[in-house]
């Protein structure tokens, strides 16, 4: 570490420019506009933490949306990086089919979430879609997915985890390929098992990546807008109501922007919270 | 780099898996691809009861492609798309991997509250400061140009949080002995630091790559003129309420998403263990 007031704001100063200017301007715009509230006529005054406790004590579609999107996380985000790892863990090694599956498996993420969620609506319609085709060749029978109150958050799961399994993937990949071969090499002298190895070398060397790619992963996941927006709209009847949507409803459906703005900046919280918790738990990313 | 060989059966389980993998990741995508070079049509005729038609047309045509090129502009859409893609990487490397260094390596005053800016951004949900952004972006009068859908996007706090932790592994010594030697600090970001972290660079590519090239709410909001259309604003332009046409969407959508992989497919011999090299251990 070197001690330079001069040299270290030469290096950061471009990036804290754009940052400040195009990220924590408007997140302190929002900020500040979940303390106001704006009448019909369009007129906005300060109103302190009223958006807050209104929502906390009075709201119950925001605490059905808060459960939702804590429930979809928790699923979520395990499952993603649980296959991502493992998808990685087997595609690490040159073999002449590497190549061809990491493209495959890359390819979902290719396609941009729009995209996705018109796709899956599509292959998942309870009627007609290409889902139900194959259990109907299977003699199993047709299910509802998204118009059912009981699948359809479990459909968003699945989508998520089409499209972004392969992704983060790629981070584990690139994290795979600093660890030294010579490590294997030593490990391949004393006998060790393949499960050995992975268990022993690789998971312990790549706690970096993984911090990384946990804190990340969970953050987009809280963020998850566009398949609900394109496909269920927060239903049926509310199970697929995440955070996001109901704020987004908030601000362009029913023009309250003071609750949408407190929706999300509680939002940010809530990821705080986790970020923290999941850099303390994988014991990187603070310590200098 | 010396090669270890598996036994053949753990090769071919790891084969079986990956195959059962794949279908789960192909099939969907198959149908599509199946269903754009289809002569425009009913979407679900071949969907449900499955056949072999359903994966593989019998009359295959290209006059889906051919339509969104010649008639409805789709290459002006790719070819903005990669403008503002390759603008924003080409800024975003050069500001990230600089304020990645700084948080790596130095200390100052400030540091924390730096990085504490650096995990904020990333956290921040990008659909809750869209209407603040769109007011300072009119402010700054840049709304419905290139620099609108360029500019925000350039400071990313994922990618510095990324190249920091690349850079705190270089061993500080190779700096010092280069700083004895008599080497400006910006002359050993350049031969040092950089060509070291090739690894990190292709990431951040692909991943601000990545999130230019699927972005779609902000364009809407920050452009309206068609000149500036870009590749995902185009596609979903074809879904509507009353009257989807899924020739041209999913044609589009294929289109669309051919040069994230073949940008993946030339980038992921860096992703091998090995081969690259970093040169930093072992």
């Amino acid at each position: 570490m070197f001690r330079s007031n001069r040299a270290g704001w030469f290096f950061i100063l471009p990036a804290f420019v754009f940052l400040g200017l195009f990220k924590i301007v408007p997140i302190g715009v929002s900020v500040l506009e979940s303390l106001r509230q704006t009448t019909y006529t369009g007129r906005s005054y300060f109103v302190g933490f009223e958006n807050y406790t209104y929502l906390f004590f009075e709201d119950p579609t925001f605490w059905n949306s808060f459960w939702i999107t804590l429930i979809y996380s928790l699923v979520v985000n395990p499952l993603i990086i649980l296959i991502a790892l493992v998808m990685a863990l087997l595609l690490n090694e040159n073999h002449f089919f590497t190549k061809f599956f990491r493209t495959v498996f890359f390819l979902p993420t290719a396609i941009s979430f729009a995209v996705v969620s018109v796709i899956w609506s599509v292959v998942l319609d309870p009627h007609y879609g290409l889902a139900n085709g194959f259990l109907t060749l299977f003699g199993l029978p047709a299910q509802p997915f998204f118009a059912s109150t009981a699948q359809a958050l479990w459909c968003l799961v699945f989508l998520n985890v089409w499209r972004s399994a392969g992704y983060w993937m790629m981070y584990f990949l690139a994290g795979l390929q600093n660890i030294p071969e010579s490590l294997y090499q030593a490990a391949d002298i004393d006998g060790a098992s393949a499960w050995t190895k992975t268990r022993k070398i690789t998971l312990p060397l790549l706690s970096r990546t993984f911090a990384f790619v946990l804190v990340a992963n969970t953050a987009f996941n809280f963020l998850t807008f566009a398949p609900v927006y394109i496909i269920t709209k927060g239903g049926p009847r509310g199970s697929t109501n995440l955070l996001m949507y109901e704020s987004y409803k908030s601000a362009f459906v029913n023009l309250d922007m003071g609750r949408a703005s407190a929706i999300t900046t509680i939002l940010l919280g809530i990821i705080l919270i986790f970020s923290l918790f999941e850099f303390k738990w994988t014991k990187a990313g603070f310590e200098y | 780099m010396m090669r270890r060989y598996k036994k053949p059966l753990v090769l071919a389980a790891e084969f079986v898996l990956l195959t059962a993998i794949s279908l789960f990741f192909i099939l969907p995508i198959l149908w599509i691809v199946a269903s754009a070079l289809r002569p425009s049509g009913p979407l679900y005729t071949y969907a449900n009861p499955l056949t072999l038609q359903t994966f593989f047309p019998t009359t295959v045509t290209f006059d889906n492609f051919v339509h969104i090129f010649n008639n409805l502009h789709f290459g002006r859409a790719l070819l903005n798309s990669l403008l503002v893609a390759v603008a924003t990487i080409a800024i975003s490397v050069l500001i990230c991997s600089m304020a990645g260094f700084g948080l790596a390596k130095f200390a100052f005053r400030g540091k924390n509250l730096f990085f504490f800016i650096v995990l904020i951004t990333f956290m921040v949900p990008f659909e809750s400061i869209v209407i603040p952004l769109f007011v300072l972006v009119k402010r700054l009068n840049i709304d419905n140009t290139y620099f609108a859908l360029i500019l925000p996007a350039a400071g990313n706090g994922l990618a510095i949080f990324l190249f920091r932790q690349f850079f705190s592994e270089v061993p500080t010594e190779i700096l010092e002995a280069a700083r004895i030697d008599g080497a400006s600090w910006i002359r050993i970001f350049r031969k040092i630091i950089l060509p070291l972290s090739i690894p990190a660079i292709v990431t951040v590519i692909v991943m601000v790559f990545m999130f230019q090239w699927n972005s779609l709410f902000w364009p809407l909001i920050a452009t309206h003129s068609s000149r500036f259309e870009v590749v995902q604003v185009a596609i979903t332009a074809h879904r509507s309420t009353e009257d989807t046409s899924w020739a041209n969407l999913f044609s589009s959508a294929i289109a669309g998403s051919l040069p994230p992989v073949i940008l993946f497919f030339f980038l992921q011999k860096y992703f091998v263990r090995g081969i690259s090299g970093t040169g930093l251990k072992g």
